[in-house]
């Protein structure tokens, strides 16, 4: 019944698992950029720009560490 | 033809609110008392009868159990097993959640964001918790990565931190996205093929009978990943920084 032996269904899982972790940091990312260009310092687009780039760093090393844990 | 997204409306049946708390009573509230009762019904009186030779109930209950423990053994270590209550409770009502909502005319109860996010939220609020109280303000080296030189700090503080904040986030909306999109295709399916009318309307429906079978491998697929996750957000709470050398 574990339907992570079956290989089809593993794989299906950790490709979900992955895209989901990219989308998660980008909008935490360009979240937190654009809360603090509005409500603190209001240097309009660079707070968030600068949070997207670092939103995206994020997910690919969430990625990235989803992939290690792969087995095999 | 139907909006496709209409099966995801609530409506409520008893309207009821608490010193002006909207707690109305809705399909997705009625299908969460189902499962819950559902899953107590089996596991209570698979738990009742403790044959050395197990009958169909009780196998069922023995694999679940079996298969949960395993994920904790994997992921969290031994020490992990205080948290089997929680980690099984999480995984049964999702899995029954998911599983319930494919049968016509039920509702999926984890194809709202509210209450995926409620549990993505609960289970990240506790890994924090977990990992102040086992650690102290030690706890705030998780936003340190091992070996990061002194002059990349100011970088890498920010990303870590992010990359947490994205938990949640990525585990609520996995849950939500997957049961969502899924019954979306089912129902925009169903339409092509009730509109599409007896000469090519037969190929959407049986697309849809291949797609109920992929909906039951993702029912069970995100059910599994919600508890994986789960498990390894409170094991780096648990083990900070330990756990990389004894993940598989």
């Amino acid at each position: 019944m574990p339907p992570s032996s079956d290989p089809f269904y593993a794989g299906l899982g950790q490709a979900v698992r992955v895209g989901t972790e990219l989308l998660a940091a980008l909008i935490v990312g360009g979240g937190l950029g654009w809360l603090a260009d509005t409500y603190l310092f209001s240097t309009q687009p660079w707070g968030m720009v600068v949070g997207l780039v670092l939103g995206a760093a994020a997910g690919i090393l969430n990625a990235y560490r989803a992939a290690q844990r792969w087995p095999g | 033809m139907d909006n496709p997204l209409h099966p995801f409306e609530l409506h409520n049946f008893i309207e009821f609110s608490l010193f002006g708390l909207d707690i109305s009573v809705n399909k997705a509230v009625i299908m969460m008392w189902i499962v819950i009762a559902l899953v107590g019904a089996i596991m209570i009186k698979a738990g009742t009868s403790r044959g050395l030779v197990p009958g169909k109930l009780q196998s069922l209950a023995e694999i679940l159990v079996d298969f949960i423990r395993g994920i904790i053994l994997d992921t969290m270590g031994k020490d992990g097993m205080k948290f089997f209550p929680l980690i099984a409770t999480l995984f049964l009502f999702i899995l029954f959640c998911n599983l319930l909502g494919l049968i016509p005319g039920s509702y999926t109860v984890t194809s709202q964001i509210v209450v995926t996010a409620v549990f993505a939220l609960s289970v990240y609020i506790l890994s924090v918790v977990v990992g102040f109280a086992l650690h102290g303000l030690k706890f705030m080296g998780i936003l340190v990565p091992p070996g990061t030189p002194a002059w990349l700090l100011p970088l890498m503080v920010p990303i870590e931190l992010i990359s947490q904040l994205a938990r949640p986030i990525s585990l609520a909306v996995r849950l939500f996205a997957n049961m969502t999109a899924g019954h979306v295709i089912l129902g925009v399916l169903f339409g092509l093929g009730i509109t599409g009318g007896l000469l090519i309307g037969w190929l959407p429906i049986a697309f849809t009978v291949a797609m109920n079978g992929l909906e039951l491998g993702i029912a069970f697929i995100q059910a599994y990943i919600f508890t994986v996750l789960t498990c390894v957000y409170i094991g780096d709470a648990m083990h900070l920084h330990g756990h990389e050398e004894h993940a598989h």
